[in-house]
């Protein structure tokens, strides 16, 4: 079981590297597609003695939401807008991927300093690692599509800290949670629509009528 | 009398109606079920608050996850009013799009309907004693009023909408971070999954809670509830969204929705201090980011040219001078809550004042508005009056929480916070009024007509200016009893009377 959860940890890390040095739009959606399943299954190894219909349920609606509703929302904005790749970002494929082996190197330093109890030592670094590369993805990129990924990847962060640390969140709780993350990216996509429309594009950096 | 209920009836009669708005028929009506929805839950609201209050009493309910002490009967009281206010400015609003057509009933029963569900998200957020289902109320805010602010579709409020929502779910998801590892921390200390997260027991239990988790807890708290509640440098949401959004938007948005993340953040306050074993730690970095916001609004109040922006940043600074005095602690965490409704009070008028005097010029900005005076004495007070109460002119009540503030910062011997505050504040007391005079004493740039004003807009700018005059020159016992009631839960000296829940006293 403990190898599973290794091997887990290692596919969430390169996934996240895969997302920083990638530009395609679509093959980024399939990352963070695989990503939240992904994240699904482990809610479920973790705890492999005692699963309870209430895990089942956790674990289910979020490989549901985050394996195949927020895809194809999104694949449905890229359609709408025809916006395929990230035409220039901030910051270069090849130096966020530097950033983000830099990342981990510092979620791994975190990871040894915080006393939190986890089952591996690889759980704390690659959760903290996906947020900062969702966090990361967010500022470096101009594209609004792109800046929701990073969104989704930065929760899926939280989320797998969350069940490898503490798992006994009540469950109205934690439903709550599904449900907000859900809202937002609805919320954002909808944003997206309007601001395709209103101006044709989806570039954030382009947003800056607004000022001081 | 079973209180169980009235806190219920508080958070489902305006999630309800929120939906019941969207059925009407025409404008008027569901503006009609939208202020008949806020008074209602005002009404059960001000019942619990009056049990509360006075009585010190705490009330549970669900089993202890709904709760209401001081602390949140004070600020449901600072929401209570500023929806109350805002829902009849709504009418008057909207009353003038409606006529130009400048709105159709569609956008009017979504506008409603959002109305409504803010008011019960921010609710949840104040009778939540699960910091978790805290967190889900303040992030369904931002989702609910993100839409609020481009009720009007333009390429600005879409813009604005986009910052507001994106920076918002960033800064909340690392509230989000922090809260988990308060639950870790908690764990450890061997809290069972259903304590893991009740406020009172965490309070209660604090001392044993580890305290390197508790402290890389708070600064993903302070730092994701701060983005929210516009602390600088994570402020830059604000201003667009504050000048974008409709008038009654922007009021409750600068009036209550501010105080609710920063509400959140008093609610750790004591748990951070305890566990830290009060070598405030946590209260030094408050205060940090108060002065820092108060520097930073101060600089950009100097070169505004559109008046809600303006408004948007005096917020900032208000804001910072809040967590000033709740990072002070003693008698600034006194003053810290009494600011609190001093300024949602007034920057509510402000922002209606704006509002009204932007759809009679149809601008927003200042050179455009010179001589408000003279077009609509009623509204011309208003903005005047109440920007000289923001930059903290005598007799007004927001003089006398500052001056409180002040003597907390002489009291605890923070020299440096008090210069630094004394300087924000002169920069902003020169800055503003060089806006705010010619703004309303100047000779009007085009000839416009009088615009004539009912009585309900008279009271609306007339009724909190005197109350403010009021606070300013004399204090209420009972209020200043409340406020220590409400002050005493988050320095932990006193109000550790508070018992396990679910049992009623």
């Amino acid at each position: 079981m403990n190898s599973a959860i290794e091997i887990m940890m290692i596919l969430l890390v390169l996934s996240d590297m895969a997302l920083l040095g990638l530009s395609r739009l679509r093959t980024c959606i399939s990352i963070v597609s695989f990503q939240g399943m992904l994240l699904g299954v482990l809610a479920l190894t973790m705890q492999l003695s005692a699963i309870t219909p209430r895990l089942i349920l956790i674990a289910a609606a979020s490989f549901i939401i985050k394996g195949f509703i927020f895809p194809f929302l999104l694949r449905r904005g890229i359609r709408e807008a025809g916006a395929q790749y990230e035409i220039e970002p901030f910051v270069g494929y090849i130096m966020s991927v530097i950033a983000g082996l830099a990342m981990l190197g510092i979620s791994f330093w975190l990871g040894a300093k915080l006393p939190l109890f986890a089952a591996n030592t690889l759980l704390i670094p690659a959760a903290l690692t996906t947020l900062f590369t969702g966090l990361f993805l967010i500022i470096a990129r101009k594209n609004a599509l792109n800046q929701c990924l990073g969104y989704i990847i930065m929760e899926n962060g939280i989320y797998t800290f969350g069940i490898v640390s503490v798992a006994e969140i009540p469950l109205l709780v934690e439903l709550g949670i599904l449900l907000d993350v859900f809202v937002a990216v609805f919320v954002m996509g909808i944003a997206i629509y309007h601001i395709n429309r209103e101006f044709d594009h989806l570039d954030s950096d382009r947003l800056n009528i607004l000022k001081g | 009398m079973d209180y169980e209920i009235i806190l219920w009836l508080a958070i489902t009669i305006p999630a309800i109606s929120g939906l019941i708005c969207l059925l009407m028929p025409s404008p008027k009506a569901a503006l009609g079920v939208m202020c008949a929805a806020v008074f209602l839950a005002s009404l059960s609201g001000i019942f619990a608050i009056c049990e509360v209050l006075p009585q010190g009493r705490v009330l549970f309910a669900a089993a202890g996850w709904l709760f209401m002490d001081a602390l949140s009967a004070y600020n449901l009281f600072v929401m209570i009013t500023v929806f109350c206010l805002s829902s009849v400015y709504a009418c008057i609003y909207f009353k003038e799009e409606i006529i130009h057509k400048h709105l159709n009933v569609k956008q009017i029963r979504l506008f409603t309907c959002l109305w409504c569900e803010a008011l019960a998200a921010m609710t949840v957020v104040l009778l939540s004693n699960n910091l978790g289902i805290m967190w889900v109320g303040i992030e369904a805010t931002t989702l609910i009023t993100a839409f609020l602010i481009c009720v009007h579709v333009s390429r600005e409020s879409l813009e604005a909408m986009w910052k507001y929502i994106l920076i918002c779910s960033v800064g909340v998801a690392f509230a989000f971070m922090g809260t988990l590892l308060v639950a870790a921390s908690a764990k450890s200390a061997g809290l069972s999954a259903h304590n893991l997260l009740l406020w009172t027991t965490l309070r209660t239990n604090a001392v044993h809670l580890d305290p390197v988790l508790i402290k890389a807890a708070f600064i993903f708290l302070l730092v994701g509830y701060g983005t929210k509640a516009g602390l600088a440098p994570m402020h830059s949401w604000l201003p667009d969204a504050h000048s974008q959004a409709p008038a009654p938007v922007s009021a409750i948005f600068s009036g209550f929705m501010l105080n609710a993340a920063l509400y959140c953040i008093m609610r750790y306050v004591p748990i951070i201090e305890i566990s830290t074993g009060n070598t405030s730690w946590g209260l030094d970095l408050v205060a940090g980011f108060g002065i820092f916001s108060i520097i930073i609004a101060a600089a950009f109040i100097l070169f505004q040219t559109d008046l809600k922006r303006l408004l948007a940043y005096h917020s900032i600074e208000h804001l910072g001078i809040i967590a000033l005095g709740l990072g002070l602690g003693g008698l600034g965490t006194f003053a810290a809550l009494f600011h609190t409704f001093n300024h949602s009070l007034c920057k509510t008028l402000s922002f209606f004042a704006a509002g009204r005097l932007g759809q009679i010029f149809g601008s927003q900005d200042m050179e455009k508005m010179s001589g408000s005076l003279r077009i609509s004495p009623v509204w011309g007070i208003g903005i005047f009056c109440s920007i000289l109460a923001l930059i903290g002119i005598a007799p007004f009540a927001l003089f006398m929480s500052e001056f409180q503030l002040l003597r907390a910062a002489v009291d605890k011997g923070a020299i440096i916070a008090l210069i630094l505050f004394l300087l924000g504040a002169g920069i902003v007391f020169v800055g503003a009024l060089g806006h705010a005079i010619p703004l309303v004493w100047n000779d009007p740039q085009k000839p416009t007509a009088r615009v004539k004003t009912n009585a309900v807009e008279f009271t609306l700018v007339f009724a909190p200016l005197a109350v403010l005059l009021l606070l300013g020159l004399w204090m209420p016992e009972t209020l200043a009893q409340a406020l220590n009631t409400a002050a005493d839960v988050i320095r932990q000296t006193g109000g550790t009377t508070i018992l396990m829940p679910g049992g009623k006293q």
